[in-house]
């Protein structure tokens, strides 16, 4: 139902909480379009699992790691193993870009963007840093202010034209250039179990199979001889800013490394029942222990971070706890492999 | 000694909070925002203590950003799971 004055647009879109901003515009989208799939079920279909160290991309200047796949792709891929018609567009111009939001909104159509966090007014001072992979959906305008579905916040949002427009336009590293999306066409019945098993298999490849040292398991246990040298090869002070670093894009960003294994383990337990494939649901299990030792090896980031590690809270420790982490998934996915053959 | 003891004892200890005893924390203070100035890396090394001092695991960050808002509120929420 929509309500539509000159003044007031108001689209009837459930609002729901979720972990990730991704993983929850894609569930929330479906939602209003009668697809009940919750959020770990569009994670892991839309093969969001990922892990990448890139050194060569810089943000804050100092290097970028990825706990979860390319930004819009989780979102494209669900769309795509589902049968849905999706429409993305790019603006150079900002006039254009909030005219486009509003004439979709005119037709009673929820309009997921790509922002950076920092522009958003209802984001607590303390997470309102630049960061341009933020994704919501608006659902409403009154006056000059858009109605704001932001998955990562309790309830529904209120954002002004001009701070939406900056935030649509923030600048620096991978900006989002006004991205929005909306959906054209959703099937009203689908099969989920081929979606679910493309979804696994595409996440196993990658993890396991991607060329260069720097991607999947591979970077993982590269990134643990980094940490190992770090403090002789960068000198105290320059390793403490790439642990934090590290560890806040772990930590800060999405639901964080560990978070995106225990929503990975949700969505195991879910694809158990789907694929009627118990074994899954121990292999759940294992996901959610590897969860714990990033949390671990964060936590222990963070202990040399804020000056409070113990003699065991070391370089060594941290990396020593990446390879046991690389072991545990490099065994999940090569299981999944072979249970979804 | 009781949740809201312990939970004190661990924000002074494992957090190293200066000019501040656990007998001086309310349990209605607010344990982020407040005069702790506290970050997302104190509230995961929380997390982390919560799991292995009361066995209760904090899995989703929603329900751990609810549960942060008080020493009373994480008190609660610990009691919660336990009795599950």
């Amino acid at each position: 139902m929509l309500y539509s004055s000159q003044e007031t647009i108001k689209i009837d879109f459930t609002h729901r909480q979720s972990a990730h901003c991704e993983s929850g515009v894609c569930s929330n989208l479906l939602y209003h379009y009668d697809l009940n799939i919750s959020e770990a079920m569009a994670f892991g279909m839309g093969s969001g699992m990922f892990f990448g160290y890139l050194p060569f991309i810089r943000i804050n200047r100092l290097p970028l790691t990825t706990y979860r796949c390319e930004v819009g792709g989780i979102f494209k891929r669900v769309a795509k193993r589902l049968g849905c018609r999706v429409h993305w567009q790019t603006f150079r111009s900002p006039q254009k870009a909030m005219d486009a939001l509003d004439q979709q909104l005119a037709l009673g159509i929820p309009v997921a963007c790509r922002t950076g966090g920092y522009w958003l007014p209802y984001f607590p001072p303390a997470f309102r840093f630049h960061f341009n992979m933020h994704n919501l959906v608006v659902v409403g305008k009154e006056g000059d202010d858009y109605i704001i579905s932001d998955p990562v916040f309790p309830d529904p949002e209120r954002c002004s034209r001009s701070d939406l427009l900056k935030a649509r336009f923030a600048k620096g590293a991978l900006a989002p250039k006004g991205t929005m999306y909306y959906m054209k066409a959703v099937p009203q019945e689908v099969d989920l179990a081929p979606a679910v098993r493309q979804g696994i298999r595409e996440v196993c490849r990658r993890m396991l199979n991607t060329p260069g040292p720097v991607i999947g398991i591979r970077g993982i246990r590269y990134l643990a001889g980094q940490v190992r040298k770090w403090p002789k090869k960068l000198g105290e002070q320059q390793a403490l800013l790439y642990v934090g670093q590290l560890i806040r894009m772990q930590e800060e960003l999405g639901t964080g490394g560990a978070g995106f294994r225990f929503m990975y383990a949700a969505f195991l337990q879910e694809a158990a029942a789907l694929l009627e494939t118990p074994r899954l649901v121990s292999l759940s299990r294992t996901m959610t222990e590897v969860g714990d030792r990033w949390r671990k090896f964060a936590v222990l980031g963070g202990r040399l971070c804020k000056g409070r590690a113990s003699a065991d809270d070391t370089y060594d420790a941290m990396a020593a706890l990446l390879l046991e982490c690389a072991d545990g998934e490099a065994a999940v996915y090569r299981e999944l492999l072979e249970l979804t053959r | 000694m009781t949740i809201e003891e312990q939970l004190k004892q661990i924000l002074v200890v494992e957090l190293n909070l200066e000019d501040v005893t656990p007998e001086e924390i309310d349990d209605d203070e607010p344990i982020f925002g407040g005069r702790f100035d506290l970050d997302s890396i104190d509230a995961l090394e929380i997390v982390y203590q919560v799991e292995q001092n009361f066995g209760v695991p904090m899995k989703e960050m929603n329900e751990a950003r609810a549960a942060f808002q008080s020493i009373k509120t994480l008190a609660a929420f610990i009691e919660d799971r336990q009795e599950r």
